[in-house]
């Protein structure tokens, strides 16, 4: 098919499909270039296939524990050959159901890898297609941080098809993809070590709700190196600057490389055609617009919030704005979860960015025990969540909690920070009875 | 007997109403003076009273058209009475279903309208719409073309949460919508509210009312001229180390005194219809403070040389500046002087401070051509506005006096004293 389009998205992650099929929706015409397989990280070596892993390791250290809710079982092993096969089963079920959709929204699919030629076309392997607008959503890759022999180490996405269960494991990064890698190995039996650089895992996770973490994980065995360099991987052995700035060696069986993600901005001639970008990605307006008139980004791709749901949200904002609906994206109340165990979500801001910013606020931090139902389903966990306000009208400034059954609620905390919730309102929010949110509703009450 | 309602003309630019709302249906009693529909013009609704009491036997418009003036919209009566009669002759914009009662009339298609300026919403609808921070395109239409009516506006705020629990709470507190809400379908966020209004100091609100009384209550005009500056320049440059009090400022007040001693006439106040000539000068000087305008005023002026008149100014002036300046420091001043020529400014048109009846506004000295003889040669001067209350200082008088003002500037060295 020949002709101009009304959008090419380059890339087929949950920023770019979700935006591909929206744009069809509207009656557009629309192409999806992407060189690998549709579904993005996300989908194919991310959340996906890493909540896969943790449903199996979760259920394998509950059946460990199921002594304390009276239940015995013996025999228990863990399969890792048959947990990557159920990964891929779903992983491939998803796949089928993003293609199928697209293809009944009517978005031409081309496999192939797209390069912009001008604002106005994008090359893709020897044809020119011609576009009315372009969205650039090609997403990330796991960094490599600059350590001698940091190649010889897996990477995130190498290590889900990895059929073998290391007896230890050194996982170089504390962000929550290096968490949840510590929490799927440490339940199944590895030995883990973390090494993060900064004084805190979880970067930007709300400090006393990072702390609980900590606590679970190293409770569960995990060995947890704050303000540790790596300064090199030699084979099977991490050397790293301890506290203290000592030289250390760790010698492990694995080595797990989880040092964050960068943008993927080089082979698409952002340089030629004036698209405004630097290694921390590709700079966008709240209405997902470049530099470049016509061209768009969303997603990983743009450095702003390497989350599917904030890559969707930008991809639908950017096929909003540039057909004339006008659209913009509200970080603030984008919320984030860790799939740990204890899950950790959060939206808005910490209570260290409130201090940073000189905000006046309310605060409370209750714990997850304060619900029936919490104990009822976590025996022998803790959790928390804090809720914080501000201090003149009470608007819900941030809520963020550790402890299973927080990613499910966490979208209701998503919600009173969209529309600017104030505690007094929101105290008459009716939760339902027994559930593990009226931890929250509890700490709205105390910040009225 | 049956009598029909027209259409009324609301101002005379008023061509056309839309007819917004029956009150009364068709075969409902109405008695004189109860309301029978409103009516929307570009500026306001009104409600249109029953002529008379009966029954309201026919309406010939639907709600949301375009009516003519004086174009029959509906007719009252006795049940039983025939209103054909009424029907009105041409077919008003947009009908939607043709009224029953005009059989005989010729069906005519309206004439399609243009959109009106400014998109297709009426200025009431985009005036409600802008003060309740509603994006007026996200509106849809029930007027005739889809028109957006204030009611649409109306609805569009009251069928949503449209504003958030926090933007309420700080609307309360005096925020206003600075634009359409960014939030959740157009929801009305904090970060939509510009900042609230400030209420007015006291001592602003009494500068707010005294410029608006004079410009009410007195006939002011301003004359603008200029006069020569080389001897105001030339008695700062000697005295500047010396008395650095004496300013440009001082020696003009100095020059404007001495002409107001030829001119007592606008050394006057004028209260009640009488005209109460001073004998002494009572100077006020307008002061620039951060609490804003004050006029400190110099008692007896004319009784004083150059260095007391500069004496007296700089003294007054820094109790102005302190905010520690007695309030009868700034009464009873019979001429005004006030300076923006450090400013830069070249003319304005002060304002008169009543009951006085003149003041003179000081401006820059600019350097400009000067025709001499066949020559033309370029001359400091410095510009002059005079205000004058036209009730009781004619154009000439005040012309005059102006050009004293100027002669006594030129004079300045002589009249001063301060010669070289």
């Amino acid at each position: 098919m020949s002709g101009i389009y009304d959008l090419i998205v380059v890339g087929a992650g949950p920023g770019g499909y979700e935006a591909a099929a929206h744009a069809a929706q509207l009656g557009k015409r629309v192409a999806l270039v992407e060189r690998g397989r549709t579904g993005g990280a996300c989908l194919n070596v991310g959340c996906i296939p890493t909540k896969a892993f943790l449903r199996s390791s979760r259920l394998f250290a509950d059946c460990r524990n199921a002594q304390a809710y009276g239940v015995r079982i013996d025999g228990l092993s863990f399969d890792l050959p048959a947990v990557i096969a159920r990964k891929n089963r779903i992983v491939g079920t998803l796949r089928r159901g993003v293609e199928s959709m697209l293809k009944r929204a009517g978005v031409e699919v081309i496999r192939a890898h797209g390069r912009l030629a001008s604002r106005r076309t994008v090359a893709a392997d020897g044809r020119v297609l011609e576009a009315r607008n372009i969205l650039i959503a090609t997403g990330s890759r796991p960094a490599a941080p600059p350590v001698p022999g940091i190649e010889s180490a897996l990477d995130s996405d190498a290590i889900l098809d990895r059929p073998e269960i290391p007896h230890s494991l050194a996982i170089i990064g504390g962000g929550y993809i290096g968490l949840e890698f510590a929490g799927f190995f440490s339940a199944i039996g590895t030995e883990v070590t973390v090494f993060e650089m900064l004084p805190q895992v979880a970067p930007g996770v709300d400090r006393d709700i990072a702390a609980r973490l900590v606590d679970s994980l190293e409770k569960s065995g995990v060995t947890v190196r704050t303000s540790c360099r790596v300064t090199a991987v030699n084979g099977e052995t991490v050397h790293y600057q301890d506290e203290a700035g000592k030289a250390q060696a760790l010698r492990v069986a694995c080595v797990l490389n989880a040092a964050g993600r960068v943008p993927v901005t080089d082979g698409l001639g952002l340089e030629e055609i004036g698209v405004d970008f630097d290694q921390r990605g590709i700079r966008t307006s709240e209405e997902g617009r470049t530099s470049a008139p016509n061209v768009w980004a969303c997603g990983d791709v743009t450095g702003r919030r390497l989350l599917a749901h904030a890559a969707t949200r930008e991809g639908v904002v950017a096929v909003n704005n540039m057909f004339g609906r006008r659209d913009r994206i509200r970080y603030h109340a984008i919320p984030s979860v860790i799939y740990t165990h204890p899950e950790i979500a959060s939206v808005g801001c910490t209570e260290e960015e409130l201090q940073a910013q000189g905000v006046a606020y309310r605060r409370a931090l209750v714990p997850m025990s304060i619900s029936g139902r919490f104990l009822v389903e976590n025996e022998g966990a803790t959790g928390a969540i804090k809720v914080l306000a501000g201090a003149r009208h009470g608007e819900i400034l941030g809520v963020h909690a550790a402890g299973d059954g927080a990613s499910e609620f966490i979208a209701l905390a998503a919600t009173l920070l969209e529309t600017e919730m104030c505690a007094a309102d929101a105290a008459g929010i009716v939760f339902p009875h027994p559930t593990v949110c009226e931890a929250l509703k509890s700490a709205i009450l105390q910040v009225l | 007997m049956a009598i029909a309602v027209e259409m009324p003309k609301l101002g005379n630019t008023v061509e056309e109403c839309l007819l917004a709302k029956w009150t009364k249906a068709k075969g409902e009693p109405v008695s004189q003076g109860e309301i029978i529909a409103e009516i929307e013009t570009d500026k306001a609704t009104f409600e249109v009273p029953a002529p008379a009491s009966g029954t309201v036997l026919e309406i010939f418009f639907e709600e949301g058209a375009l009516v003519p003036v004086f174009t029959n919209i509906c007719v009252i009566g006795t049940p039983g009475e025939s209103a054909a009669e009424f029907a009105p002759q041409a077919a008003a914009q947009a009908p939607a279903a043709a009224p029953a009662a005009k059989p005989d009339v010729e069906a005519r298609p309206a004439p399609e309208r243009a959109a009106p300026p400014g998109g297709a919403a009426s200025p009431r609808a985009r005036r409600f719409a802008a003060q309740h921070g509603i994006e007026i395109a996200a509106i849809r239409g029930s007027g005739p073309n889809r028109r957006i009516l204030e009611q649409d506006v109306r609805e569009a705020l009251y069928s949503n949460p449209r504003r958030s629990s926090l933007a309420r709470r700080r609307m309360a507190e005096g925020y206003e919508p600075a634009g359409a809400g960014t939030g959740v379908n157009g929801m009305l966020l904090a970060r939509d509210l510009g900042e609230p209004g400030v209420a007015l100091s006291r001592m602003r609100r009494t500068i707010a009312e005294r410029m608006r009384e004079s410009l009410a209550a007195t006939a002011q005009y301003t004359l603008t001229s200029s006069a020569p500056a080389a001897g105001l320049l030339a008695i700062r440059r000697r005295e500047k180390a010396r008395q650095p009090d004496i300013t440009i400022n001082v020696l003009v007040m100095f020059a404007a005194i001495r002409a107001l001693e030829r001119m007592p006439e606008l050394n006057a106040e004028l209260r009640d219809g009488k005209l109460y000539r001073r004998a002494s000068v009572h100077l006020g000087f307008a002061c620039d403070t951060e609490r804003g305008l004050m006029v400190p005023v110099i008692r007896n002026a004319q009784t004083l040389s150059v260095a007391e008149l500069a004496q007296a100014a700089k003294s007054l002036t820094n109790l102005a500046l302190s905010g520690a300046i007695s309030p009868d420091d700034l009464a009873g001043a019979t001429f005004t002087v006030s300076n923006l020529g450090a400013l830069g400014v070249e003319s304005f048109t002060p304002i008169l401070n009543p009951p006085q009846v003149a003041i003179l506004g000081v401006n820059a000295i600019e350097l400009r051509a000067v025709r001499r003889q066949e020559r033309v040669e370029y001359e400091d001067r410095i510009g002059l506005s005079l205000t004058c209350d036209h009730q009781v200082i004619d154009g000439a008088p005040g012309a005059r006096f102006l050009r004293l003002v100027g002669e006594c500037i030129e004079r300045i060295e002589s009249l001063s004293g301060l010669q070289a």
